[in-house]
């Protein structure tokens, strides 16, 4: 996308451009042709000069020497003329041996350069009959002086007209920099909203970006809304399904399929399944508010509630330890987090014998999430099958495979990778690696 | 042991309700929230099993309310929001343990029976160990000096509310409260059967007659 400031620059250059540059020619020629007008009076008045000092001689018409001005004797003085006769013409002494050629039209003539100086000159040619004879006259000046000064008016004019030109994008940069600055906070804003930092957009804007920034915030409202919503439905379908499946669970369990061993090994097996798709699922669809903004997961604030959670479940005597920077926030939904955390905690301390260890990095692309535990572990050749199918591989300690399957629904939504490696500590260690977020407050 | 079931399902109250009876346990049944406020606070229970979703008043509010009120019960709470961060609300709120639907029946008394054995500060094992006996409470039988002793469900029940509480004399009238629930009624010569049931299997030495206080298990061994 191209920006409003270069567009408008773009634009108000070419203008400028475009319309400078026709007034200053326009302008020069009317000067130019009010000039010449008023040098066509004086080769005029020369030029009758001239008519009035052709008089009658010895042999024929002759000019008068004292009737015409002195510059017509020095040679290259700048003013030239040429008398045609019908078999016959003069030249002024200051053409020295330069050849004026007489101009094909009567009137003001500018076309002409003549002599070693190469001087343009301004002719005037008028015609006459004097003393019974048709003659023409044409009368010269040196128009270069003024042609000189014209080019250099031009010049200087140019030069102005630059500077007036840079002078004025930089004023206009600033101008347009300050009328768009409440545009560039909308977006700082925007941006703050993508980090979490804030749920709605500032009302107090110009008066024409209060639509915009009330319809942002009407859409920010509508959708949390909306994921509300949903996910409160969610939430009271989960409710309506797992609550008669416990029912079912029960009935598989209880004495009256206590004679029909195989029927109720196949209830079970299919209730199991069910309840495996329906958690999966249901976790699923509540990770479609990812795009949301959403609390930051504060490391101090949340994981004493969730270590208090798990001492609670596993009992005091086992030993969990989280290790993080200080001040850690990580720039993921709260409840996912928890998920993921909540889910690998519990699997760890299911068959940890007395140690499981929680630590958070930050790397310089993303953060690293690692759970150890003490446990038996799995052996290397099996860990595979136990991130491919999610499989409960020990029926004895439930959820495994599970919790396992949900963790890489949310981090794979994150666009992370889940390994699992050998512990330092002996037994599974669980490593997830998390991109960097585009928005990221700790970067 | 006398257990309060806080559950609106029906179905699954009466299945609940039934496989905890066999399991030995007194079941009292309450469907609504304002109820289970109230009677939860009276009656003398062993532990509660508190379902969130409840019509009258959340399951929330009721385990809050009976916190404020200093109700010490071990609480376990069942529902189908299995969420970390609402288990992590739910044990902020007060509970003990944490079920989330659906469940199998067995997990339920696992959980019933570990959160019963640490409210007495007896450490999970797969038995139940007190005065030189392991009950195994799956079976309901004792081992008592590597011979097995079979059990009645009365003798089950009385002897295990015993071993969870050795060394403390017990009165008839206590005894009573845990091991029936509202509905039954409370006959204390039933349970001077039961004591002398059990002291013929296990020796008369395992269970002491207080006179005019009741009865003391596992002094002899404490």
């Amino acid at each position: 996308m191209k920006s409003i400031q270069g567009r408008l620059s773009v634009g108000l250059i070419s203008v400028l451009v475009v319309v400078g540059v026709a007034v200053a020619q326009l302008s020069l020629w009317l000067f130019e042709m009010g000039l010449q007008r008023y040098l066509e009076a004086g080769l005029r008045n020369e030029s009758e000069n001239l008519v009035v000092a052709l008089v009658r001689g010895p042999d024929g018409l002759q000019l008068d020497d004292r009737r015409i001005s002195p510059a017509y004797e020095r040679p290259f003085s700048g003013h030239y003329f040429r008398i045609d006769f019908a078999d016959a013409h003069w030249r002024s002494r200051s053409l020295w041996d330069q050849e004026f050629p007489q101009p094909d039209a009567v009137g003001l003539h500018s076309d002409l350069t003549l002599g070693p100086e190469g001087q343009w000159l301004l002719v005037l040619r008028a015609d006459y009959k004097r003393l019974g004879q048709a003659l023409s006259i044409s009368v010269a000046q040196d128009y270069t002086p003024v042609r000189d000064s014209f080019q250099r008016l031009q010049r200087i004019g140019l030069g102005m007209g630059l500077a007036a030109l840079v002078l004025i994008l930089v004023l206009q940069r600033l101008t347009v920099k300050r009328a768009l600055r409440p545009l560039e906070r909308a977006r700082e804003q925007i941006a703050q909203l993508q980090q979490g930092q804030r749920s709605q957009l500032d009302t107090q804007v110009p008066v024409e970006l209060e639509p915009l920034v009330a319809q942002v915030n009407h859409l920010l409202a509508h959708t949390e809304d909306s994921l509300r919503r949903s996910r409160h439905a969610l939430g009271n379908l989960g409710h309506a399904l797992k609550t008669p499946m416990a029912v079912l669970f029960s009935l598989v369990a209880g004495e009256r399929l206590a004679g029909q061993p195989a029927l109720a090994k196949a209830l079970r097996e299919q209730l199991e399944q069910i309840e495996q798709r329906l958690g999966r699922e249901l976790n699923r669809a509540r990770l479609a508010g990812d795009a949301l903004p959403g609390e930051l997961f504060d490391c101090a604030q949340e994981l004493p509630g969730l270590l208090a959670t798990l001492r609670m479940i596993h009992g005091e005597e086992l030993h969990i330890s989280t290790h993080q920077p200080p001040g850690l926030k990580l720039p993921w939904d709260r409840e996912d987090l928890l998920e993921v955390l909540g889910n690998l905690l519990d699997n760890a301390c299911k068959w940890a014998d007395s140690d499981v260890r929680l630590t958070l990095t930050r790397r310089d692309l993303g953060y690293l999430i690692e759970v150890d535990d003490d446990g038996p572990g799995i052996p290397e050749p099996r860990r595979e099958a136990v991130l491919n199918r999610g499989a409960r591989l020990d029926e004895q300690v439930s959820g495994h495979g599970l919790g396992l399957g949900i963790v890489r629904d949310i981090v794979d939504a994150w666009g992370g990778t889940l390994e699992l490696l050998a512990s330092p500590l002996g037994g599974l260690r669980v490593r997830i690696g998390l991109p960097p977020r585009a928005t990221d407050i700790n970067r | 042991m006398r257990l309060l079931l806080v559950e609106d399902n029906v179905p699954l109250a009466d299945e609940l309700a039934a496989g905890l009876k066999a399991q030995g346990y007194a079941v009292d049944w309450l469907a609504d929230g304002r109820d289970a406020v109230y009677q939860g606070s009276v009656e003398p229970y062993d532990l509660i099993i508190l379902d969130l979703g409840l019509p009258g008043l959340p399951g929330l509010d009721v385990l809050a309310q009976w916190r404020a009120g200093g109700v010490a019960v071990p609480v376990l709470v069942l529902t189908a929001r299995g969420s970390w961060a609402e288990r992590i609300v739910g044990l902020k709120a007060g509970a003990d343990d944490y079920l989330s639907k659906p469940f199998h029946p067995e997990e339920l008394h696992l959980r019933v029976q570990g959160l019963l054995r640490r409210a007495r500060g007896v450490a999970n094992q797969p038995t139940l160990q007190a005065a030189g006996l392991h009950l195994d409470e799956s079976r309901q039988c004792v081992r008592q000096a590597d011979t097995d002793v079979q059990l009645t469900a009365a003798e089950f029940r009385l002897l295990r509310y015993f071993m969870l509480h050795p060394g403390q004399i017990l009165s008839k009238g206590h005894l009573a409260e845990h091991l029936y629930d509202g509905e039954t009624e409370r006959d204390s010569n039933v349970l001077e059967v039961h004591v002398n049931h059990l002291r013929r299997k296990l020796g008369r030495a395992v269970i002491e007659t207080r006179r005019g206080q009741g009865y003391l298990f596992g002094a002899g061994a404490a």
